[in-house]
């Protein structure tokens, strides 16, 4: 398995403008921030000190949860790529069981996710030290590292839920551009969760992307927000909390991290059954099990 | 030694039948080759003999007992008729990762030498030719060592050149290996280098023999005379006597002549009533 492993991950890493592209929906937010997004959110926010070093990490966290969907979407693709050039015929006749090579591209999908979620982590962070001196905690990583792998194998799964509709190399260039713009508004990045209709936010709370944004914010947020919230009354910084999306608010509850992190986990629960109900239920396996 | 056996083996897709009532027996160290028109099933019969494609009907009995088929894919290569290597990979990744694939040793030294793959090797697979590319489909369908080795139309869109050194290897590998081979052509002349051929044509086996007795079966001797006024004339004979009495007979009045057995072309033509495709 590890020989497929490692062709998986190859073929993704030599293919340049595939990575390019697979980063497209997380550059877009990235440069939309740039451009004007943290211009309008600091002015709206205008009483709170230190708006920008608070707005940095902020913008990071959506980011990731972008990163983290298109990229394993991308590295995933391949799965439906080598069904239908053939390759997974030649694949099975390796000493590989078939269930083996299936595992073997959700294992890569899941090493390029949290690779790219911590190439994008550095870039950012990189970027913004520069620019705004917003400070590099390192002593954040291995919860970074931690929300990477969570985020990279819940995306993983939902990835692989949408491509059990994709029979056809064709299709997937369409779930790509879908995806890598759902992504931005589902994640609540290109627009605060708060500023949206009760309905789209409704939407939102419906998908793992919401509250995998709020976990990489509440980690990479945390010092900021209190520094500057010290000095001001706490329904300030909650509904700056539930406003931006570092805090969903469930059902008149306020979700905590570990909450949203179990939240995520039964999303991958439920997305598993799907996924094991669609292959029973269309056997359009190209290569017979047997 | 009979290697591999179909009996009755018949694929449907809906209402179309693909292949229909196909039965081989393919003998332990034969080359052999399934000829026949585009469209005319070859491609599916692969498919189900290397396990990709579920048969409607039929069995497939590889060896003398009856083999599951993890055994049985670990005992065959396969060179597809669409590369099924990556193309942004070198020769080397594709070689050396699909080596890592499996649990038993490979020797994939050797293989570089004969397909004479040193050149090339640190090249992607996508900057190679048609002729390279091929070369690489067969050393990685033969990295597991297999038994039996087959090959989807393997000289497709291949020059001349190419074609002949393809068919050197695969001769040389058989002296050297006993290696069974099948393959799909439309290639008529390709199909000579058989053993064994059987001409598919609709989903049928319509004629199966070797080279020499399907020639034998399906077609005469051919007489060809030209005249010294420049005017030439063919005819079918198959008596050598008749032939020898007609040159002698108009001698003086022919400057050339040729007398042949049948090609495959006549084999095939004398069998469907058309051309091949």
């Amino acid at each position: 398995m590890n020989g497929l492993i490692y062709r998986n991950l190859k073929i993704y890493f030599s293919d340049k403008s595939g990575i390019f592209f697979s980063l497209m929906g997380a550059m877009i937010s990235f440069v939309l921030y740039l451009i004007f997004l943290s211009q309008n959110m600091i002015h709206s926010w205008s009483s709170v000190p230190d708006t920008k070093l608070l707005l940095d990490p902020w913008l990071i966290g959506g980011t990731m949860t972008i990163t983290a969907i298109t990229t394993t979407l991308s590295s995933l693709s391949l799965m439906v790529q080598d069904r239908e050039k053939n390759v997974l015929a030649d694949l099975n006749l390796t000493d590989i069981s078939f269930l083996g090579i299936q595992f073997s591209y959700l294992i890569t999908a899941m090493i390029v996710g949290v690779v790219m979620q911590l190439i994008m982590y550095f870039m950012m962070s990189g970027y913004f030290l520069i620019a705004d001196k917003s400070a590099l905690n390192l002593q954040l990583l291995p919860q970074i590292l931690g929300i990477a792998i969570l985020s990279s194998f819940i995306w993983t799964i939902f990835n692989l839920l949408l491509l059990s509709f994709a029979k056809k190399v064709d299709t997937l260039g369409k779930i790509a551009t879908i995806v890598g713009t759902a992504s931005g508004f589902l994640a609540g990045v290109y627009m605060p969760i708060g500023v949206l209709p009760t309905s789209v936010q409704n939407v939102m709370k419906y998908t793992p992307a919401l509250y995998n944004t709020a976990m990489y914010r509440n980690v990479l947020m945390q010092s900021q927000l209190q520094a500057s919230f010290k000095n001001l009354p706490s329904n300030i910084a909650n509904e700056f909390k539930e406003t931006m999306g570092i805090s969903v608010k469930l059902n008149q509850h306020v979700l905590t991290i570990q909450q949203d992190m179990l939240i995520i986990v039964a999303f991958a629960v439920v997305i598993t059954l799907l996924v094991i109900l669609i292959s029973k239920i269309s056997r359009r396996v190209v290569i017979s099990k047997e | 030694m009979k290697l591999l056996q179909t009996t009755s083996l018949t694929k449907k897709f809906g209402n179309h039948t693909a292949v229909n009532n196909i039965s081989l027996t393919i003998n332990q160290g034969e080359m052999v080759a399934l000829l026949g028109p585009n469209g005319a099933g070859k491609s599916t019969t692969i498919n189900m003999l290397i396990g990709v494609l579920q048969p409607t009907s039929g069995e497939i009995i590889f060896g003398e007992k009856a083999t599951n088929i993890n055994d049985y894919r670990s005992e065959i290569g396969v060179v597809f008729q669409n590369s099924v290597l990556d193309e942004k990979l070198t020769v080397k990744d594709n070689m050396m990762l699909r080596a890592k694939m499996y649990s038993r040793p490979v020797i994939v030294q050797s293989l570089i030498e004969k397909f004479e793959l040193e050149s090339i090797w640190k090249q992607p697979y996508g900057s190679l030719s048609g002729g390279q590319r091929r070369r690489v489909d067969i050393a990685r369908a033969l990295i597991s060592s297999p038994k039996l080795l087959f090959l989807d139309e393997p000289s497709t869109g291949l020059d001349i050149q190419t074609r002949t050194k393809i068919w050197e290897i695969l001769d040389q590998l058989r002296k050297e290996t006993g290696l069974t081979i099948i393959f799909t052509t439309h290639y008529l002349e390709e199909s000579e280098n058989a053993d064994y051929v059987y001409i598919v044509d609709q989903g049928k086996v319509i004629a199966e023999d070797t080279v020499w007795g399907l020639q034998k079966k399906y077609t005469k001797n051919i007489l060809q005379l030209t005249y010294t006024n420049g005017t030439s004339q063919t005819m079918t004979i198959d008596n050598k006597d008749d032939a020898i009495k007609i040159l002698s007979e108009k001698g003086p009045l022919i400057s050339d002549f040729e007398y042949r057995p049948g090609t495959m072309d006549d084999v095939f033509m004398n069998l469907t009533g058309k051309e091949i495709r």
